[in-house]
Order: structure tokens, then C-alpha cells, then sequence
């Protein structure tokens, strides 16, 4: 067991104190007299003084209150009235229906002075204002807007009121001491403290907590805690006394926690894979009535019985317990514990306590470790001057950065870049000789790498092998040669291990590697490895590739010329089913003139400029004749 | 002259009837025993209306009203308006009141001459108030309580207002009302004493829990008995007066 060891010697030195884990029910009385709140000044007393001198205030007030015995005068205003006209005036005016409804809201009446002021400020406010929808209620009845102003303000008082004492209620309260190191603070949880403990209050209470150490063996009757965890069918209590026993083991003083009494169960009640109790699904989904289903049904009740029985059975040790750590999410669980015919935990009790840190699977050794967590003074070392300045150090860290992560390209890349932009376009426009020029002009290296590094054509070569410029390839290869250069490499390879040939897009291109290989020599490269195919002459190349030309030409040829025979064979098509029609009534003539040179559009569309011409000839031919022989009928 | 009734086993006579110096009215489905309390009294008199408001029985604390007039919620119904309309003398100005706070009884408390209202009331209806019933309007709370209605019997002669009413609240009321009143309970010690009976100027009607002694400061304040006026109460009644109101 886990067990929170004594303090060293009375004289220790401050980094001693810390050296064991300190316990918060047996605090060094020297560090505990010393112990002042993190973070709190010396405020408090004044601002109870305070309120003590406003309450004597408030006393001499009523005292000197006169009490007005007749009847005509308002006790509310504090107003007397001679006669009851006036008191009915009084009891008519506004300033009266104002205190009315602030007496309502529990706030102190208003004098007629401060409620005229009030009135005059809100005249200000209204003309001030441009909100159009609550104007109109503002110019008829100013002494409700009035009372809604108020309300409001009031409202935000006391939002802010309430907020500040409220701010971070934090489950920890970090305590200082002279005793301790510099930038040390022990820290205290909260739930060990009595119920709405003050943050400032915490100095004044821990001494009263504090317990004897004894060697004597510690009994039910010295002051414990009852700790117990509930979830997933696993049920843990335990009682803890306060009072630890001193053992001496191999010449070391340790304390060791009491266990009092404890007890764990476990029945198999969630539900498999699907996770959940079974009453919760039983809840949500109807009664199932699988065997697993009534089995766990069974079990959570078997649990809930045992756990009641087990409560039962300590209900002494548990009414003399100073605090109940619990943890039991989930109704049902919950119902185990606080329901019941006579239960022995009520859940309104103000001695129950969370566990205000993560928990694991309710166990006795996890139950024994909440409690070593939970009594034992948290230690934490704190630069505070770090923490208050670190805006100047960060922007400082951050300044030089900038001006790095912008700074501009050196003359080498920027030059770089400059011919990877100017070979690239030459590429494009597939200027071998420009190319050339270029690349000797400016004395760069055939195998020139393109900047910035590009992963699928790192060299000139694959890009153009790559785009399918055999000429260029063809140039980047063998014009070297010329110049005594060193050609490009077609064994360079891409990141993904590709040489410029196997990039190569068209037939052509690999042919010219063929060239290539021809013209640089079989020893120059390792051709095979590269997939070349057998090296080919240039002539031989230049007369695939003229055969190759005249081939296509001779198509392209063919092609156009089946494509006039078709075309002059069109308009006699049209023409001759112009006239097959012309004995009913033609489409056209049907639609209207509209449809009809639509359909005329329609008919010339894609023909040559002189079959349109004999098109257009022989519809007015057409036309003619066919008003003669409208003009022989007549 | 002051009598106790009950109306279907409830002692709050003040919710289900109303009544006024120049008409009454009673909710429908009380036993006639209910009925000819008011009827033995008034029958001859005024008339003793039967209806309901807005469909639903608590016509006293719906509705307010005095000699000269009634003021009627907006929940009321046309037929139930029309039978008003009917039954009411003519004299009587029968108003329906677009309002907030639609329970007219325990917002309003009034006798002929002045009306004590909720501060909540909204001006035009404190202005229908004034024109309808013909009274002077105030806004006033009853013992720290806004429900003025609720908290205080009124007629002409006198006036019942909650139990723990502070002396200085009642001298107050008084010098506005231009009225005794006296602090006082009804009902076997209900504090809600508007709700709790029904008074005009010659009769009262109060719940059968009601006991003599409340009874008889209730008979002495609105001048109800023979001979019977409020001083009697500080003489001949004090001592079980203080015993029961403070």
C-alpha cells in the first residue's frame, strides 16, 4: 500500500521538506503556520471592516428614521403630506409608482431630487439613442423606460457582482510559504476542505484538520473517509482512517494509510460490444429478452442488493466518516447508492465529494491510489516572472525570423531560374538550334537540371523527350559533339527512376535516341540498359522520316481530295430533292419564308464558296420557272 | 349583515361570485344553497346574474366592478358579454379590458369612489379603470403583496386588507381610501381576504370556515350589524383581534 511517508526532521531544509510527499492531514506544523494563499493580499480584513461600519451606518439610520404616525404620508417616498389631496397626489405621481415597483424589486425608494435627475439623464439617453423600436414606448411612458433601465443596469451589477468572487473555482488551491523554494507552491484539493471554503480561508482551516501520528494501531472511532467508485459493474468502497500508522522498515519512518474496512464486487452487467447497462438499454429500447439480458438484468439487481446489504452492514463507519469520495455517474448507479427504502447516503449529504481527477476502473488499489492522490500536498514549481513576461522574449524569437523566410532568391538561383524560364519557352516553341545557341551562349552544360527541381523531368532531356521534341532531343544528344561538350545524359533518371527515353511520348522521339545511339558510339552509354533500340544513321532516320512524311501527305492528300468529289457531288443531290418535292408543297414553303431560309442556311452549310453560288443559281432558277408557270395559268 | 356560504365545498366565496351595490354576480353550477344566500338579500333589490367568464366558473377573480360599472377580461366571450349586457342595469358600463394581467379581481380591488390596482397595470387600462368604474386609481401594494385585489375586501364604509399589514401601511391605505380599514383574516385565517368573501355596502358574504370572531370584525368594519362601527373593534374585540393578527 501506498502510503504518504512523515516529514523529515523538525530542522529540515526547505528542498527536504519536498523531498517526501507531504500529507495533508499531517502538515509540518513550521510549514503550516507559515502557508499563505497564492495570489492573496492582505484585502480581507478591511473590506469586513467595512461592511461593519456600513451595517452600524444602516443601524443609525433606522434609528434616526422618523416614524410618522398620521396616516397622510407616504412611508415609501418619505413624504408628508398636509392634506389628503396632496397625499393623493403624492400617491398618483411618479416619483411614487418609481419607488412602488423598486420596493417590489427590493430596491431602496429614490428622493424626488435623484429621481428627477434620473429622468433628465434618460431624456439624454432617448435623444441620444437611434434605436427606432423602443422610442415610441420611450416618449409615452418614460417611467417605464426609466424602470427598464434600471433593471437592466441592475441586472449587469449583479452579473458582475456574482462573477467576481466566482471567477475560476479551481479544484486545487496553491498555497506559498517562506519555507519553501523559491517559486514553490503547495497545492491543497479543495474537496478535502469543509463544504463553500474559501480560497482565503483555507490557512485558517488546514491546522484544524490536521491529525496526531500515533504508533498505536488507529480504530474506527478516529476521524476516516469513506471512498467507493461505481461504473460497469464494478463496485469498490473503502475506509480510510485519517490517522496513518508509522512503520520502520529497513530503518526508513514510513506512514502507512488504514484501511479501515473495504470490499469490492463485480457482476457481469454491461452489455457486450454494444456497451451500456442493461437497464439503460432496457429504458431507451424496450425489455430484451435475450439470455444475456435477463442474465445481467439479474446481476445489476444482485449488485444493487449487495452494495445496499455492504452499506448497511457500515452504516456506523459511514455516519462517522468526515467525507464521502463517490463516484457514480449515471442514474442507475446513483439509485444504487442513494435509493433504497432507509438509505444510508443521502444524496443531499454535504459531506459527498468527487473525485476531482480522472478515475479508473473501480478497484481497491485504485480506490488506495485516489486516496494517496487525493490527501497528499501537490507540489509545483512556477516561474511566475516567465510566465508574466514572456509576450517581449516571443516577439523578440519571432522578429528575425520573418525577414528569413522572406528573403529574396541569391543571384545563382535567380539566374537559374531565369534560363529554366527562357529554355522552357523555347522548348515549347521546339527551336532546337535556339536551344543550342542558348545553352552555348551562356555556357551552361547540356545535362542542364531545371531549377527549381522538378520531380517528373529533372534535365532539359526528359523534359523535351518527355513533351516529345525529337529535334531537340535529337540536338541535346549529338550538337554537343560539336562544341566538344558533354552531351546530356540519357541515363540521368527522374525521382521515380525514369530515364528521358522512357519518358519519350511519340515514336519519333525514340527514334532519335536510336540516332543517338548511333551517332555517340555504343561505348558512350550503356544503350541496352536504357531500352534504345538498335542504332539507326542518321540518313536512315531522315529517310524513315521523309517516307514517313510522303506517307502521310500522300493520306492527307487522298483525304481532301475525297472530301471536294464529295462536295461537288452535293448540290445535284439537293437540288434533284429540291425538285422531287417541288409537285407537293415543300417544307419550307409550309413554315414561311422564315423557316424557308432557315432551311436554305441549312442546306449551304459547309459547302464551298462555289457550290453555295451554284446552289443559290439554281434555287432562282427554280423561282423563275415557277412563276411562269403561274403567270401561263392565268 | 354578514353570512357564510359555500360554493361546491369551497369557502373561497370571493372566486365565484361578485358583488356590487347595484348588481351581483354568481357562477354557474354552485348548489342553490349558494345561490339563495344572495338571492334571500339581494333578489329584490339588484339583480343576481348567473354566468360565466370566459367559460370557466371563477368569475370573482376575473372580473371587477362596482355600482357604476364592470370591467370584464379579454378571455370573456361575445354571448357572455351579450348576457351581461342583458342582465345589468342599465346604468352599469360593462367594459372588456385588453390587459396583461387578465385575473381583473386580483389586480383591481375598488368600492364606488377609489381603486387600489397592481403597479404592474398598464396606463390604458388604468385610464379604463378610472373612466369605467369612475374612481380614482391607485397603484399600491397590500402588504409588500402586488395582487391588491386578492389582499384587500373593500366597500363604501370599510375595508379588510391582509392580516400583516404594518399600522403605518393601514393608516396610510386608510387616508387614501377615505375608509377604515383594519387588518384582518377570513375563512378560519386565510390572509387572502379578497378572494376569501364579497361585500357591498349592506351585506357580506364570507366562507363557511369562517369563524365568529372574524365574522364579527367583518360585521363591524363594514358597518353590517345594528349599531356596529369600526371602533367597536378596538373595544369590545381587541384582545382576540391581537391574539389573531399578530
Amino acid at each position: 500500500m501506498a502510503a504518504p511517508p512523515p516529514p523529515s526532521t523538525p530542522a529540515a531544509q526547505a528542498d527536504d521538506l519536498l523531498k517526501r510527499p507531504l500529507y495533508a492531514f499531517d502538515i509540518p506544523r513550521e510549514l503550516l503556520k507559515s502557508l499563505v494563499v497564492k495570489g492573496s493580499g492582505q484585502d480581507i480584513a478591511p473590506t469586513s471592516e467595512a461592511l461593519e461600519s456600513k451595517e452600524d451606518e444602516k443601524l443609525e439610520e433606522l434609528s434616526k428614521e422618523p416614524d410618522p404616525t398620521s396616516g397622510m404620508s407616504c412611508t415609501l417616498c418619505g413624504v408628508k403630506s398636509k392634506t389628503v389631496q396632496e397625499q393623493r397626489l403624492h400617491a398618483r405621481s411618479d416619483v411614487h409608482r418609481f419607488n412602488m415597483k423598486r420596493k417590489i424589486r427590493k430596491q431602496p425608494p429614490v428622493s424626488e431630487m435623484e429621481f428627477e435627475k434620473m429622468i433628465e439623464a434618460l431624456d439624454e439617453s432617448i435623444s441620444g439613442s437611434e434605436s427606432s423600436s423602443t422610442e415610441d414606448e420611450q416618449s409615452s411612458d418614460p417611467l417605464a423606460t426609466l424602470l427598464r433601465k434600471k433593471a437592466t443596469l441592475k441586472a449587469a451589477e449583479e452579473v458582475e457582482e456574482e462573477d467576481s468572487p466566482r471567477k475560476p473555482r479551481t479544484p486545487i488551491i496553491w498555497m506559498s510559504s517562506p519555507m519553501l523554494p523559491e517559486s514553490t507552491y503547495v497545492g491543497v484539493y479543495r474537496a478535502i476542505l469543509p463544504d463553500s471554503t474559501e480560497e482565503s480561508e483555507v490557512t485558517q482551516i488546514l491546522p484544524t484538520l490536521q491529525t496526531q501520528t500515533t504508533s498505536a494501531l488507529p480504530t474506527a472511532s478516529d476521524p476516516h473517509i469513506f471512498l467507493c467508485m461505481i461504473g460497469g459493474g464494478h463496485f469498490a468502497a473503502m475506509i480510510v482512517s485519517l490517522i496513518p500508522k508509522v512503520v520502520k522498515r529497513s530503518g526508513v519512518v514510513e506512514r502507512e494509510a488504514v484501511v479501515l474496512a473495504h470490499k469490492t464486487f463485480h457482476r457481469y452487467t454491461t452489455r457486450r460490444k454494444q456497451g451500456g447497462s442493461q437497464s439503460a438499454n432496457d429504458n431507451s429500447k424496450g425489455t430484451a429478452h435475450s439470455a444475456g439480458s435477463s442474465l445481467r438484468r439479474y446481476n445489476e439487481a444482485a449488485l444493487t442488493a449487495d452494495i445496499r446489504e455492504l452499506l448497511g452492514n457500515w452504516r456506523e463507519m459511514l455516519d462517522s466518516s468526515s467525507l464521502l469520495f463517490i463516484r457514480a455517474t449515471g442514474t442507475s448507479n446513483r439509485k444504487t447508492l442513494f435509493g433504497g427504502d432507509n438509505p444510508v447516503i443521502r444524496s443531499t449529504d454535504k459531506r459527498i465529494r468527487g473525485f476531482p481527477f480522472t478515475t479508473r476502473r473501480a478497484t481497491q488499489s485504485e480506490l488506495m491510489r485516489c486516496f494517496v492522490e487525493v490527501t497528499r500536498l501537490k507540489v509545483s514549481k512556477i516561474d511566475e516572472t516567465i510566465i508574466t513576461a514572456p509576450t517581449p522574449t516571443a516577439s523578440s524569437a519571432t522578429a528575425p525570423k520573418a525577414p528569413v523566410a522572406k528573403a529574396k532568391p541569391s543571384k545563382e538561383e535567380a539566374l537559374k531560374l531565369l534560363h529554366t524560364t527562357t529554355l522552357n519557352t523555347l522548348l515549347r516553341r521546339s527551336k532546337a538550334p535556339a536551344i543550342i545557341t542558348y545553352l552555348n551562349s551562356n555556357k551552361l552544360p547540356f545535362t542542364y537540371h531545371l531549377t527549381p527541381t522538378n520531380h517528373h523531368t529533372p534535365t532539359l532531356l526528359h523534359l523535351a523527350a518527355s513533351q516529345s521534341h525529337p529535334t531537340i532531343v535529337l540536338a541535346l544528344l549529338t550538337k554537343a559533339l560539336d562544341g566538344n561538350k558533354e552531351p546530356a545524359d540519357p541515363t540521368a533518371k527522374n525521382s521515380a527512376g525514369k530515364t528521358a527515353y522512357d519518358l519519350a511520348g511519340d515514336r519519333a522521339t525514340r527514334e532519335v535516341f536510336r540516332v543517338a545511339r548511333q551517332e555517340l558510339g555504343e561505348d558512350r552509354f550503356d544503350w541496352e540498359l536504357l531500352g534504345v533500340g538498335s542504332p539507326i544513321s542518321r540518313k536512315e532516320y531522315d529517310e524513315a522520316a521523309e517516307h514517313e512524311k510522303m506517307a502521310k501527305d500522300a493520306e492527307e492528300k487522298e483525304r481532301r481530295e475525297k472530301e471536294t468529289a464529295r462536295l461537288k457531288s452535293m448540290p445535284d443531290t439537293s437540288g434533284s430533292s429540291s425538285t422531287a418535292g417541288k409537285g407537293g408543297r415543300g417544307l419550307a414553303e409550309v413554315l414561311g419564308t422564315n423557316a424557308a431560309t432557315n432551311a436554305r442556311e441549312e442546306e449551304t452549310k459547309g459547302l464551298s464558296e462555289e457550290a453555295k453560288r451554284r446552289l443559290e443559281r439554281e434555287r432562282r432558277a427554280r423561282a423563275a420557272e415557277e412563276r411562269m408557270k403561274r403567270l401561263a395559268g392565268k | 349583515m354578514a353570512v357564510r356560504a359555500q360554493f361546491e365545498n369551497s369557502n373561497e366565496v370571493g372566486v365565484f361570485a361578485t358583488l356590487t351595490n347595484s348588481y351581483a354576480l354568481v357562477a354557474i353550477g354552485g348548489s342553490e344553497n349558494f345561490y339563495s344566500v344572495f338571492e334571500a338579500e339581494l333578489a329584490d333589490v339588484i339583480p343576481v346574474v348567473h354566468t360565466t367568464i370566459a367559460g370557466t366558473r371563477i368569475i370573482g377573480r376575473l372580473t371587477a366592478g362596482n355600482r357604476k360599472g364592470l370591467l370584464l377580461p379579454t378571455s370573456t366571450t361575445d354571448q357572455e358579454l351579450q348576457h351581461l349586457r342583458n342582465s345589468l342595469p342599465d346604468g352599469v358600463k360593462i367594459q372588456r379590458i385588453e390587459e396583461r394581467l387578465s385575473a381583473l379581481g386580483n389586480v383591481i380591488c375598488c368600492n364606488d369612489h377609489v381603486a387600489l390596482v397592481h403597479p404592474d397595470i398598464e396606463r390604458e387600462t388604468e385610464e379604463l379603470i378610472a373612466d369605467v368604474l369612475g374612481v380614482e386609481v391607485f397603484r399600491q401594494t397590500i402588504a409588500e403583496n402586488v395582487l391588491t385585489g386578492s389582499y384587500c375586501a373593500l366597500s363604501n364604509q370599510g375595508g379588510i386588507v391582509h392580516p400583516q399589514t404594518s399600522i403605518k401601511d393601514q393608516d396610510e391605505l386608510s387616508s387614501l381610501l377615505q375608509v377604515p380599514l383594519v387588518a384582518g383574516s377570513v375563512n378560519r385565517g386565510s390572509a387572502v381576504v379578497g378572494a376569501g368573501m364579497v361585500v357591498n355596502d349592506w351585506m357580506a358574504v364570507t366562507g363557511l370556515d369562517t369563524t365568529a370572531t372574524e365574522l364579527s370584525v367583518v360585521e363591524s368594519v363594514f358597518r353590517l350589524g345594528e349599531g356596529q362601527a369600526p371602533s367597536n373593534v378596538n373595544t369590545s374585540l381587541k384582545d382576540s383581534l391581537v391574539e389573531s393578527f399578530y
